[in-house]
């Protein structure tokens, strides 16, 4: 690992990136450390009716009632998340949003060189994923790390809640 | 009608103590600056509305003052007069009195003040004559101006500095924002509270300091609601001039009355429904009050009269707005409603007065065949009728033909604390508002029968419509084209025997049972809204955290009303295309 850093160092920036990492189905994900706010132990879950399947609820964290993600679900992965007891919530934050996000275990924080960060990957999408929520591909030593925009996938989520509430109304 | 005169006066003084205090901070800069052009505009822009308060209070002797002062600032900002020591003596001297003159409301004492009225006039008038010489002049003019000489020399005695005792006003002027807050803190104590009630089982709860404790936060939240509560005349007050305007531009004649004026309301209610009674009342002139000819040939006085009145009931506020105008036009609105495919013409032989009056609610309705500025853009109703919704108001209309029209709103009385109904459905805890519940009862399967696509239940002799709340949550809004039986999928679930404990809830007329599977407690919840990304679910209004620190979710009533009727006219509307 530090022998590629090394080479990227000289070629490109120097900037470094720090990724929270967390499981998925089988990969890894990863999100920029700006965008998270805390990991706590996953509270009771509230379901909520008139969302998709992977809203799980609404929790109250410190006082705050926010909506909880299953990510595997949205993402179609294999399930790993049991969506009862699963134990522990990334809450991530943004000006307008703060969310939860259900993972197995505590995420580890990596830092990489932002050279190590390939955003030109061509992903093949399915159809109707609109949204690039993808923002690259992360290799670090063996790793493969997928880095994706939260904010993306909510931005989503939220013209199809849009869409739903017109044809509910 | 005492008390509201002396709420007004309350009012006057402390908005008069402030535009005081405002004049005194401005002159002092005044005197550091004199070349300061901003600081004169607002001197002369104060006393201009000071001047105009007191004259609408009455108190003429601040008002004359106040004028004065707002000519002399007049001159000064004009450049006719120039600012030296003497003249900013004589400002402070009848700053001063202007000051006392406002105590004196309170107090009842008797200031004189027409010495330094006369000698500012006096002042003005030279300046106008001529702008020259009055530099030099202008201290002997004071002495030897015409006038009450006895006053003058009172006038000279008092002294020009403020050494005499600085006064308070009695009334804290307070931004919303910050009662806002409290109130928020409030709610954040009483679920606490409840939480530590909950963590401390058994005991606690009928101890001495437990009761303490419930006494005090609950009489701290109703003091903190208290203060929130403003009168509803200071909205009606506004309506003069939205009446006068509207039908001036109608050319029709419309006096406004208003009643109980004093009725208190949560501020915030009182904003959120402003717009939607000055449209409505901009409708009663324009749709309700007939133009004087049309009148005069109906025998009725030429001037059409708005009724906009106010009462106060257990846990709302009922306003009513009423005109004697030639009312709703049953006719048209069954016409236009099925021109506009609102309804189908067999529904329309059926409906009752009552429900083509809701027809006037619906978005995109307007009997108006031309657009007016005032009213019949073909929205509003409708916007009306959802601001109400937000709040958990509803809206009522009743008329006769030729007689005139009435709309009475209920609102809540306060939006942040609401007694809700607690109640359990597939592990998990929701809340529905009192003001929606009807009551409760408990059927047994039998009792509940089939009937089109849904469930029909009689009790104390009227028929409701079941629907359990689980089928509607159950649905899966991308397939939501019309499946048969949708609202029967539990009833046929369930043993024959089970009991069921119903939640019959009424909004707008429509009334609805809903199956639920625990009844829990009555509760005070604090509501609050869900935030991004499910702030957009419509079935739920609001979240509260229980005790327990769970959330609950707040039913939205009007909503999920709407949308079981909305399910039963998709349905009927799928079964006329296929025959079709």
């Amino acid at each position: 690992m530090a022998e590629i850093k090394k080479t990227k160092e000289q070629s490109s920036s120097t900037r470094s990136l720090q990724i929270v990492v967390f499981k998925l189905g089988n990969e890894e994900y990863g999100l920029q450390i700006d965008q998270i706010k805390e990991v706590v132990i996953t509270p009771n879950i509230t379901r909520v009716p008139q969302t998709p399947s992977y809203v799980k609820g609404v929790a109250n964290i410190r006082g705050n009632v926010i909506a909880i993600f299953d990510l595997e679900d949205r993402f179609n992965l294999e399930r790993t998340i049991q969506t009862q007891g699963s134990k522990y919530t990334l809450v991530v934050e943004s000006e307008d949003v703060k969310m939860g996000l259900l993972v197995n275990a505590v995420p580890n924080t990596v830092s990489v060189n932002a050279s190590d960060l390939d955003e030109t990957v061509g992903i093949i999408s399915d159809a109707n994923a609109d949204s690039n929520y993808i923002k690259g591909i992360i290799k670090s030593g063996n790793r493969l790390i997928i880095l994706v925009d939260i904010f993306k996938v909510i931005d989503h989520e939220m013209t199809s809640a849009i869409k739903k509430a017109t044809v509910a109304a | 009608m005492k008390n509201k005169e002396e709420e007004y006066k309350e009012i006057f003084l402390a908005e008069a103590m402030s535009n005081f205090e405002e004049i005194n901070r401005l002159l002092t800069n005044l005197e550091k600056d004199a070349k300061e052009k901003n600081t004169i505009h607002s001197l002369f822009r104060i006393t201009h509305t000071l001047k105009g308060n007191a004259a609408g209070m009455g108190f003429q002797g601040i008002a004359e003052l106040a004028h004065v002062l707002e000519d002399l600032f007049g001159e000064v900002r004009d450049g006719r007069i120039s600012l030296d020591t003497n003249l900013f003596t004589s400002i402070y001297k009848a700053v001063d009195i202007l000051g006392d003159l406002i105590n004196a409301v309170k107090d009842k004492s008797e200031v004189k003040y027409k010495g330094i009225k006369t000698k500012l006039e006096v002042l003005i008038k030279r300046a106008k004559e001529d702008n020259n010489q009055l530099n030099k002049s202008s201290e002997q003019d004071f002495i030897s101006a015409p006038g009450d000489d006895l006053n003058e020399t009172e006038d000279v005695n008092s002294p020009g500095e403020m050494n005499n005792k600085l006064s308070f006003s009695d009334l804290v002027q307070v931004p919303v924002r910050k009662l806002d807050n409290l109130l928020n803190l409030v709610g954040e104590l009483i679920i606490e509270k409840d939480r530590i009630l909950a963590s401390q089982a058994g005991g606690l709860r009928a101890s001495n300091e437990y009761a303490r404790l419930s006494r005090i936060s609950s009489d701290l939240q109703y003091s903190v609601m208290d203060v929130r509560l403003v009168q509803v005349g200071f909205l009606f007050n506004k309506f003069h001039r939205v009446v006068r305007d509207a039908a001036s531009s109608e050319q029709k004649n419309v006096t406004l009355k208003l009643e109980g004026t004093e009725t208190e309301i949560d501020r915030n209610v009182l904003q959120v429904i402003s717009d939607s009674l000055i449209h409505l009342i901009r409708n009663c002139v324009g749709h309700g009050i007939e133009a004087p000819e049309e009148r005069k040939k109906a025998g009725k006085p030429e001037a059409g009269v708005i009724t906009l009145s106010a009462r106060n009931e257990t846990d709302a506020v009922l306003i009513e707005i009423s005109d004697d105008g030639k009312g709703l036009n049953y006719d048209r609105i069954k016409s236009k409603a099925i021109a506009k495919k609102l309804i189908t013409e067999e529904d329309a032989s059926k409906l009752s007065k009552d429900d083509l009056s809701l027809l006037i609610f619906e978005p995109g309705f307007s009997t108006m065949d031309q657009v007016t500025s005032i009213s019949g853009r073909g929205v509003g109703m409708d916007v009306v009728k959802k601001t109400l919704d937000s709040i958990g108001g509803t809206i009522q209309l009743v008329s006769h033909e030729g007689q005139g029209t009435v709309i009475q709103l209920t609102l809540p009385s306060s939006m942040a604390v609401k007694s809700s109904l607690l109640f359990e459905l597939d592990r998990e805890v929701y809340a529905i508002p009192l003001a929606y519940t009807e009551s409760v009862i408990s059927l047994y399967k039998s009792d509940i029968h089939k009937a089109g696509g849904g469930l029909v239940a009689t009790h104390l002799g009227k028929n409701i419509a079941v629907v359990f709340l689980n089928d509607v949550f159950d649905q899966n809004i991308d397939l939501l084209g019309y499946q048969q039986n949708i609202l029967q999928k539990s009833f046929d679930k369930i043993h024959m025997e089970q009991k069921l404990e119903i939640v019959v809830c009424t909004f707008n007329n429509r009334t609805v049972g809903f199956v639920v599977d625990r009844l829990l407690q009555q509760k005070e919840i604090v509501e609050k809204p869900l935030m991004r990304p499910v702030d957009r679910i419509k079935f739920i209004s609001g979240v509260t955290i229980l005790g327990s620190g769970n959330v609950c979710l707040v039913l939205n009533v009007p909503h999920l009303l709407q949308f079981i009727f909305s399910l039963s006219t998709a349905g009927k509307n799928a079964k006329t295309f296929n025959l079709n």
